[in-house]
């Protein structure tokens, strides 16, 4: 069976000269091409090389690699229980939840948890927080990060991790990178830039978006090209999540859908958003008690649907 | 539509390939179905070496009827049932999963898409003792999930690491990559991935939506066409080495457990692939009880 030409990641002007040529499937341009530039001609023959092959690892491989990875914590107990250890690496992860219910603190919290030192169990690493909605309160950071830091020099006991608070303080924790977006356009050229920042950055194993949801809900007429964009970064975002190693977590508002007679709330931004993140989780007030559930999961086995109380300071 | 080139077969010259070409013929078809009398006088060759390169060019690139008594014979040796490891999804399925076919799994976010094709996926390495490829696109798997799932089915530890080592999982983000893959696993004949004596006998892609909705509802075509390649490649690959297919699909929730009609995408890419067989997934309880599922057969549509 051939494949043809046009299922190759080429410009529409090549695929049209190489059909014009007579060139219709990868076959016939094996062995020769003329009549385009040199170099989009070496470009086609590099792409129908045929001596590529994706690679794949054995789910055992897979399996060590995860061994290796230290989930992030978020000092809740509960949640950390039910999430396996904390917030996993290389997942996106969505947090939905009514305005008020503590998505931001929990965001706040996570930025200050990843750079706890490895000796102390965390991750040593930087985290970048992606603001769309200008709810980034640096007092509460300081707030957080001086807790962190008091909590670890209570548990300091051997030398290394006595080296390790020297530099743990809470101006390092607050050197951390910050982004600002105004609109949809600036927040998805952001994900675009967001490999190389990457490999500018390595340390940095903690990406925020807080949120996704409000670029895209203001003066977005068009609901299918919404629906598609955001599809497109989020599918972006896990691109870079599983080959990085990094968490993403985004946070998403809530809006009502009116069924019959009553109505309820449900995450924000359509229904196939839900399909955008590895885990979702859902914060809620159940009986004037904050309450996380798991509301999707890959490693959970489908029957744990997990309500957990969340302290009212994180 | 395909290019002469010369040494294509016996007698076809680099000369007579130009020559040829003056002529306007300069594909295959344009040469089997021209006046092969008037071009030999045109080229200056015998009737008889042109005759020749039809004869072995038509060999080379025609598909050759069998019949039916034959493909009855071949589907009975080589087709084989895959359990899923889920008993009611086995009776759903009229015993499991059918190779030589493709299985879609569609379901709103959450409902346990990934969960199935996990244990679709350990069941076959664990008890069946065959390979399997895992095409994720989502960045969903996670390898300690398996391993769970390895250990409720077999407390002995060599066994889970043998049951690991024949699940070969693929990273892929986007549709080209997921193309190439494809591509390469039919080329290959699934060879760099047989280990260990174990062939492998079932493609999950968990999902296939990830890669082709946001390339979907253009004013453009290209959606529509990856994704019927993405289709025509699956047929050919199941068609070829008698392996099973299951690809997930995510869709828009039901709501209130009324099934929605399928999404025109994927009714479209259900009328190019006749034979494949769409589970709607409304809710799983867990990994062993499947409490609603629907099923629709598309045939021929």
């Amino acid at each position: 069976m051939q494949r043809p030409v046009w299922s190759l990641p080429l410009s529409s002007a090549v695929i049209s000269k190489l059909n014009r040529r007579g060139y219709q499937c990868t076959a016939d341009i094996e062995h020769l091409t003329t009549g385009v530039k040199e170099e989009e001609a070496s470009e086609v023959l590099d792409l129908v090389d045929h001596q590529r092959y994706p690679v794949s690892i054995t789910a055992l491989e897979l399996l060590q690699r995860e061994a290796e990875l230290k989930p992030i914590v978020t000092f809740c107990s509960e949640l950390d229980r039910a999430l396996g250890g904390g917030i996993p690496l290389g997942k996106t992860i969505e947090l939905c939840g009514v305005p008020g219910i503590g998505k931001t603190q929990l965001c706040l919290q996570l930025a200050v948890d990843v750079q706890i030192p490895e000796c102390f169990g965390g991750l040593g690493a930087q985290c970048l927080f992606i603001d769309t909605e200008g709810t980034f309160f640096l007092e509460r950071l300081r707030e957080m990060a001086a807790a962190v830091v008091r909590h670890c020099s209570l548990l300091t006991e051997d030398q290394e991790q006595q080296d390790a608070m020297r530099t743990f303080t809470v101006e390092k924790i607050l050197s951390n990178l910050f982004v600002r977006c105004d609109d949809s356009m600036e927040l998805l050229s952001q994900i675009s830039d967001l490999p190389a920042f990457l490999s500018d950055h390595p340390e940095v194993r903690l990406i925020i978006i807080d949120s996704i949801a409000f670029p895209f809900r203001l003066h977005f007429e068009d609901l299918p090209l919404r629906t598609r964009l955001l599809l497109g970064a989020a599918h972006q975002l896990a691109a870079l999540a599983t080959t990085r190693n990094t968490t993403v977590v985004m946070t998403n508002q809530m809006t009502t859908r009116v069924q019959g007679e009553g109505s309820r709330l449900i995450p924000a931004l359509g229904e196939n958003w839900g399909h955008a993140a590895n885990i979702r989780l859902l914060l809620q007030w159940i009986d004037c008690k904050r309450m996380a559930t798991i509301i999707k999961s890959s490693i959970f086995s489908v029957s744990i649907i997990l309500s957990v109380l969340l302290p009212v300071h994180t | 539509m395909v290019v002469l080139r010369a040494h294509m077969c016996p007698g076809l010259e680099l000369q007579l390939v130009r020559d040829l070409r003056e002529a306007d013929i300069s594909t295959v078809e344009e040469l089997v179905s021209a006046d092969l009398e008037a071009l030999a006088q045109k080229c200056s060759v015998s009737y008889k070496a042109l005759l020749a390169i039809r004869r072995v060019l038509l060999a080379q690139h025609t598909a050759f009827p069998v019949s039916g008594a034959d493909l009855y014979e071949d589907l009975l040796s080589s087709t084989a049932i895959l359990s899923t490891g889920h008993p009611r999804l086995d009776e759903l399925l009229d015993s499991g999963l059918y190779t030589g076919e493709l299985t879609e799994l569609s379901g709103g976010p959450g409902t346990g898409k990934t969960q199935v094709c996990f244990g679709v996926a350990v069941h076959i390495a664990l008890h069946l003792k065959q390979g399997v490829i895992f095409i994720d696109t989502t960045g969903g798997i996670t390898a300690t999930r398996l391993h769970q799932m390895l250990q409720t089915e077999s407390s002995s530890l060599e066994e889970q690491i043998a049951a690991l080592q024949r699940i070969h999982v693929f990273q892929l983000f986007d549709v080209f990559s997921l193309l190439d893959c494809l591509c390469s696993l039919r080329r290959s004949g699934l060879q760099p991935v047989a280990v260990g004596g174990a062939c492998v006998r079932a493609v999950i892609i968990d999902s296939v939506s990830a890669v082709i909705s946001p390339l979907l509802g253009t004013r453009h075509t290209e959606g529509m066409s990856l994704m019927m390649q993405v289709a025509a490649l699956l047929k050919a690959l199941v068609k070829d080495f008698s392996v099973a297919a299951l690809c997930g699909w995510g869709c828009a929730p039901c709501s209130g457990g009324v099934l929605e009609p399928p999404s025109p995408h994927t009714a479209a890419a259900g009328g190019a692939r006749p034979e494949h067989t769409q589970l709607q997934l409304l809710k799983v309880c867990n990994a062993h009880q499947v409490l609603q599922t629907a099923l629709s057969h598309e045939s021929g549509v």
